[in-house]
């Protein structure tokens, strides 16, 4: 047995949230230690060396969740973080031309128009429409999720902010909330656009990291998830972070060693330990054990209770509720070393838009066919997929001249089927190779000479996600974004605020309020709870609502 | 133009909620007429329904139809690949050789709780859906909102673990809900089913937990009426002329005409105007937005009007049998059933996959039933008929229905039921598959979709049929929707034909 050391509170996993939660508690004065399975800080927001010369941000790879109000109490520009929009996207079809998403306003009402004239000012009343849903929801991301099955007055008080916050958006507009929260993107799309190669651009926000295709209820609001954010302000613009997505992570644990706190990496959690229903600390894989009074997990809900907590110290319910908790792998990715930059055909050279997301996908019904696909266990033939190439605008990704591009795959299961057998065993290299290929081919579509330029390629299937990063089914949000896991349903009704069955131990990552995504609300949010259970609350900064 | 009568109120659409939109006033004294363009009165009741299940106790009492909710509900079969069908009746799960089925528990205590929650819910589908401008403080809302506040005091009620559980499934995928509580199979792909039926969804779609309750409203037992749909067609039919309804079929309405924003009459295909103070229109809202002329409505309802969800999934298909089938396995009594091929939750979904793309099935969900072994009358010479709806097929294929699609379309079906049936294909005499574009054609249901507007959660209570015209009452003074578009929605329930005539009657247009 090797150390044995005592802390006011241990978080495990060095995830955005849980440096996040570390961060608040070591800025309140407490004692915290981080313990983290792998040799380096970041879970899913990271940024290795897996190429020499080249560094990829190879799972989360753009920001714009990233609440404002936690890098300003964080200070985390002071840290490092600096992150930068860019400016815009495009689909490619396969005929040679392209649809092109400017952040400016005009040049992208002329782009529209090039394609379809009435979809200009179907863009005006859609945009109108998301902008309203976002201001009206980023008011609770930094706030527990109202209990409505609680009488107690803090959960009232979230109630009735709820109702309040709901009132005041008059009644057409509840309407409208109530159906754009219920209904599918494609659906909402088709109300408002004509041309189907828009209609598929924009469309891929709604589908990112689910297990729901564009026609499925309940992704309209996937979408709006994904353009909740802000860079500085400007709601639903994403951006690099300098130094890739680790720069986040790395902010974040530098603030946390300034505050006085411990990070241990190489050895994950084997246990939660608890006596007399009260958490006592952790046991390391390595033999280590560490006692604290409060243990907060930034690993997924199942995870956390199913693989390292004993069940007997779970009531029955509990335990079903997070077994039938829905964490689904639908994503893959690609890290591509390019030794230079490809030609992009269709696009005139230096065209601003190849510095941001890049699609092939052409209509609605192609990517709801992925969909059908990953349902029956395989990955999409036509798939989705954004890709970036932020070394454009990052030098510090790849040695000069060169490039770093990361494409985002939608959908590719976590258990593969194979012979009509479905198990994640099924990724090998093989079947590796040919979803990659399968990729590469429709990137052809934008990049014809794509292959000749690939100096390296790092494959991740939902399989090898959850391996490394210990994400469950490599789902990137921790959990399905469907209304049976939302709000008050995150992830375990009656448990939505961070508290589990055990007194003493929190949730803190994404399977919690307000979920997915390089946020960090739930860690702050958890931070939160935390220092109001022990009579520290107003050690938390305060956030005007 | 001859006026050739004057009413109090016109009811568009002979149906079976324009027959009780009218029943229900004519009771309260006025004087009401129903138009029909079709030359039988019952709409898709007597047309694509075979079954009867859901309606309304309190529509049923009102109307003097007690009799059709009453007798024995048939029981569901799924018919499984392996030969051991699973026997539903009630809450109750059994194999169809008699032997207990691993999941019986399971289901009972899903199909409890499903019950449970539908009855919380079903309080609403009997008033007009609250409305949610004027807010808190006003009083002409509040006993709306009341009826919502009544529902959150009785989810309260369910006690915490319950209403917990209310608040999560409520919008959630029939797929997961079923699969969480059992393995997969005949049991897990009838739920799922009945959670898509008459939708175009598939189980795996958030929302079709919504709908197994909606199924579930009045317990879902299923009920085959002596005469069959024509004569709950027709029970309908004479509750209204009882009532003192004036029943016109056989010319449809061409025009409501509007003066001064309100409604004073409607003229016939054939130019006959008939006055009148108020308009109830069972058909389809769009429908009636032209009748009124598209001019007294605002750009925003046109728009929402034109991007109503209402495609049509549903084809029926009616086989005259030489003789009775039989399924190996299956007695006598249990041929009355109603057969269910949804072999497995995942079957269902495929079977949604095809229409997503306006293709033909190629392994669609069937619910079938052969009428004419429950009910003498109905057969003659020896002669049996199976009915089968087809869930999954396509409004209008790529490149419109001809023969060979009908018959690739029919040709599956019988496949898929010969599998069970032997012999089936040559005991088939006269096929008759009516495509939801057929439906549409026949009673007007928009996009022949059985609910006439789908039942998604963004189309339901205050957003049904479109937001800002969820409360009957249709842009035009004295204009009102009594069909299934309207709250609460589809199936023979009667109530969105009850409710509109209530509402109007509280709104005063006729006093």
């Amino acid at each position: 047995m090797g150390q044995h050391d005592t802390y006011d509170a241990i978080i495990a996993g060095a995830g955005h949230n849980g440096l996040t939660t570390a961060c608040y508690l070591a800025k309140a004065g407490l004692k915290v230690l981080i313990v983290e399975k792998n040799d380096w800080i970041g879970g899913a927001s990271v940024s290795r060396s897996l190429h020499d010369g080249w560094t990829y941000s190879n799972c989360s790879y753009v920001c714009s969740l990233l609440r404002r109000e936690i890098v300003r109490d964080l200070e985390l520009p002071r840290f490092g973080l600096q992150v930068i929009p860019y400016e815009g996207g495009a689909s490619f079809t396969p005929d040679g031309d392209y649809f092109a998403y400017y952040s400016d306003h005009d040049a992208l009402r002329r782009e529209m128009f090039r394609h379809s004239p009435a979809d200009v000012d179907a863009y005006e009343r859609f945009s109108q429409t998301v902008i309203r849903q976002c201001r009206f929801i980023r008011p609770f991301l930094l706030r527990n999720a109202p209990d409505p099955s609680s009488l107690r007055p803090r959960d009232l008080n979230e109630l009735l902010f709820l109702l309040k916050k709901a009132h005041g958006l008059g009644a057409k507009e509840l309407g409208e909330t109530l159906r754009f929260w219920t209904m599918s993107i494609g659906d909402f799309l088709d109300e408002h656009f004509e041309n189907d190669l828009i209609k598929a651009h924009i469309a891929g926000a709604g589908i990112i990291g689910t297990g729901l295709g564009v026609y499925s209820p309940g992704t309209a609001y996937v979408l709006l998830h994904h353009y909740m954010g802000d860079v500085d302000g400007a709601i639903g613009a994403w951006g690099f972070a300098r130094g890739g997505m680790g720069a986040i992570a790395n902010a974040l644990g530098a603030c946390f060693e300034e505050a006085g706190g411990t990070i241990v990496t190489g050895s994950g959690v084997d246990q939660f330990l608890v006596k007399d229903g009260k958490t006592v600390g952790v046991a390391l894989e390595n033999g280590d054990t560490y006692q604290a009074p409060i243990v907060a997990s930034n690993m997924d809900v199942k995870r956390t209770f199913l693989n390292h907590t004993e069940t007997k110290h779970l009531p029955e319910d509990f335990t079903r509720a997070v077994k039938r908790f829905k964490i689904r792998g639908s994503s893959g990715k690609l890290n591509i070393a390019l030794d230079s930059l490809p030609e992009f055909p269709a696009a005139p050279k230096g065209s601003p838009f190849l510095r941001g997301d890049m699609h092939c996908s052409q209509s609605l019904n192609e990517l709801e066919r992925a969909y059908d696909d990953w349902k029956e266990g395989h990955w999409s033939k036509d798939p989705y997929f954004d890709m970036l190439i932020p070394s454009q605008i990052d030098p510090t990704l790849a040695p000069p001249g060169k490039h770093m591009m990361t494409v985002f795959v939608q959908y590719a299961p976590y258990d593969l089927e194979v012979n009509g057998v479905r198990s994640g065993e099924n990724w090998n290299d093989e079947t590796r190779k040919a979803f990659a290929d399968c990729v590469f081919d429709k990137i052809e579509v934008a990049m014809p000479d794509i292959r000749k330029h690939v100096l390296h390629a790092e494959i991740r299937t939902p399989w090898d996600i959850e391996k490394e990063v210990g994400l469950t089914e490599g789902n990137i949000f921790q959990g399905e974004l469907t209304f049976d896991q939302l709000l008050f349903n995150r992830p375990v009704p009656g448990y939505a605020q961070y508290r589990t069955p055990i007194d003493g131990m929190y949730l803190v990552g994404s399977s919690a309020h307000p979920g997915g995504g390089v946020m960090a609300a739930p860690g702050a949010n958890a931070a939160r709870e935390i220092l109001r259970n022990i009579g520290k609350g107003d050690l938390m900064p305060k956030h005007a609502a | 133009m001859s006026v050739s009568a004057t009413y109090d109120v016109v009811v568009i659409g002979g149906g079976h909620n324009g027959l009780t939109a009218a029943a229900t006033l004519a009771k309260k004294g006025k004087s009401v007429c129903v138009i029909e363009k079709a030359e039988a009165f019952g709409g898709m009741a007597r047309e694509v329904a075979h079954l009867l299940y859901n309606l309304h106790p309190k529509v049923a009492r009102e109307l003097g139809l007690g009799a059709l909710n009453e007798g024995k509900p048939l029981s569901t079969i799924s018919l499984a690949e392996d030969g051991n069908h699973v026997e539903i009746s009630g809450d109750t799960v059994r194999f169809a050789d008699g032997a207990a089925h691993p999941d019986a528990a399971a289901y009972a205590e899903m199909i409890r709780r499903l019950k449970k929650f539908a009855g919380v819910l079903g309080q609403l589908s009997t008033k007009t859906p609250p409305k949610l401008d004027g807010g808190l403080t006003s009083l002409a809302t509040l006993g709306e909102l009341a009826g919502l506040a009544k529902m959150g005091l009785d989810l309260k009620r369910l006690g915490k673990k319950d209403m917990n559980e209310f608040l999560r499934v409520i919008l959630t995928n029939a797929y997961d809900l079923v699969l969480d509580e059992m393995p997969d199979g005949p049991l897990a792909g009838a739920l799922c089913a009945d959670a898509v039926r008459g939708n175009f969804v598939g189980p795996r779609s958030p929302g079709t937990v919504f709908n197994l309750m909606y199924r579930l409203g009045q317990g879902g037992d299923v009920r085959l009426p002596k005469g069959g749909m024509i004569a709950v067609a027709r029970a309908f039919e004479d509750a209204a002329r009882k009532a003192g309804v004036d029943l016109r079929a056989g010319q449809g309405v061409t025009r409501v005409l509007i003066e001064n924003d309100t409604v004073n009459g409607v003229e016939l295909e054939d130019g006959t105007v008939i006055n009148t103070r108020a308009v109830l229109s069972s058909a389809a809202p769009k429908a009636t937005m032209e009748m009124a002329g598209i001019e007294h409505f605002d750009v925003e309802a046109a728009r929402r009007m034109r991007h109503m969800r209402c495609k049509g999934s549903v084809a029926k298909l009616t086989l005259t049998l030489k003789d009775a089938p039989s399924i190996k396995g299956l007695s006598w009594d249990q041929m009355k059933s109603r057969f269910l091929i949804a072999p497995s939750a995942a079957a269902v979904e495929r079977s949604f996959n095809p229409v997503k793309y306006n293709e033909l099935p190629t392994a669609p969900v069937i619910e079938a039933v052969i009428p004419t072994l429950s009910d003498v009358e109905v057969a003659s010479d020896g002669r049996h008929i199976l009915s089968a709806n087809i869930q999954h097929v396509p409004h209008t294929p790529e490149g419109g229905w001809d023969d060979a699609k009908r018959r690739h379309v029919i040709n599956t079906v019988v496949a898929q039921l010969e599998t069970h049936m032997p012999g089936l294909a040559a005991l088939v005499e006269s096929p008759d598959l009516l495509t939801p574009a057929d439906i549409e054609a026949r009673t007007g249901a928009p996009g022949g979709h059985w609910h006439h507007a789908e039942m998604g959660v963004d189309q339901i209570l205050t957003v049904r049929p479109v937001n800002g015209m969820a409360h009957y009452r249709f842009a035009i003074g004295g204009l009102y929707l009594c069909g299934a578009a309207a709250h609460p929605g589809g199936d023979v329930t009667g109530l969105p034909g009850r409710n509109s005539a209530l509402q109007l009657l509280k709104d005063g247009v006729l006093s």
